[in-house]
């Protein structure tokens, strides 16, 4: 049982705030991080669409008669792009729980 | 892992098992389709194929499987079948056939399709299990 770590030896993910809180220029450094994170993000998602797009392509106009790689494409797709409407939904739902806040 | 977490790595690796158990149909077809071929472009008759598959990655890295080559089966021995009818048939009237057996072939079938519906199943069921995660941001 040695290789079972007592559960507070297990590392902190989220690094302890030490200091004071973030600065303004933090703060900006912060929200570019964020954009190109998301921008990254669909990027990423464009991709994947245009994989299997091009993959289904393929496969219609006889260019290939393989159909796994359309199946790997499109599973792919399917994935990310269903995590980025989950993402969209949660910060959607975020932006109008702001704005319908009593203020 | 970001974003690529999410598609990549289990879906990889269960068409990599796909694409094998595929290969492996393919060779079985084949050799079933051979099984009476007395004569190949050697002149000897055909001789079983068989699919050498190993795995891709590193201790560390999971890579799926991968196929190494598509072997000749040189350890079982040509059929030698008494046939002096045939125009192939040597003086004595031996006839050389080729070493494909149907019943081990159509046993190497069930394996393989049975192998290749794992496969779909493992990438049905780990869509599955993204689809439950996401239903956790609802």
């Amino acid at each position: 049982m040695a290789g079972i770590q007592p559960t507070s030896g297990i590392p902190a993910r989220v690094p302890p705030v030490t200091g004071s809180v973030a600065g303004p220029q933090d703060k900006s450094a912060g929200k570019a991080g964020f954009a190109d994170l998301l921008r990254n993000y669909v990027d990423k998602v464009d991709q994947d669409q245009r994989a299997s797009a091009f993959a289904i392509q393929d496969l219609v106009s006889g260019k290939t008669d393989d159909v796994l790689p359309v199946v790997q494409a499109v599973a792919k797709a399917d994935l990310s792009f269903k995590l980025l409407i989950g993402v969209r939904n949660k910060v959607i739902e975020a932006y109008k729980q702001t704005m319908n806040m009593q203020v | 892992m970001g974003v690529d977490g999410i598609s990549s790595g289990t879906v990889d690796i269960a068409i990599s098992g796909l694409r094998a158990q595929r290969l492996r149909m393919d060779v079985i077809a084949n050799n079933i389709a051979n099984v009476h071929t007395r004569q190949t472009d050697g002149g000897k008759p055909y001789r079983r194929r068989g699919v050498v598959l190993g795995a891709r990655g590193t201790d560390e890295i999971l890579g799926g499987v991968q196929i190494l080559r598509i072997a000749e089966d040189i350890a079982s021995p040509f059929k030698k079948v008494r046939d002096p009818g045939d125009p192939s048939a040597d003086k004595d009237g031996f006839v050389l056939m080729s070493n494909v057996e149907l019943p081990r072939e159509m046993i190497e079938l069930v394996t393989a399709s049975r192998a290749y519906q794992a496969n779909a199943a493992v990438l049905k069921r780990h869509q599955d299990s993204i689809n439950t995660t996401l239903e956790l941001l609802r």
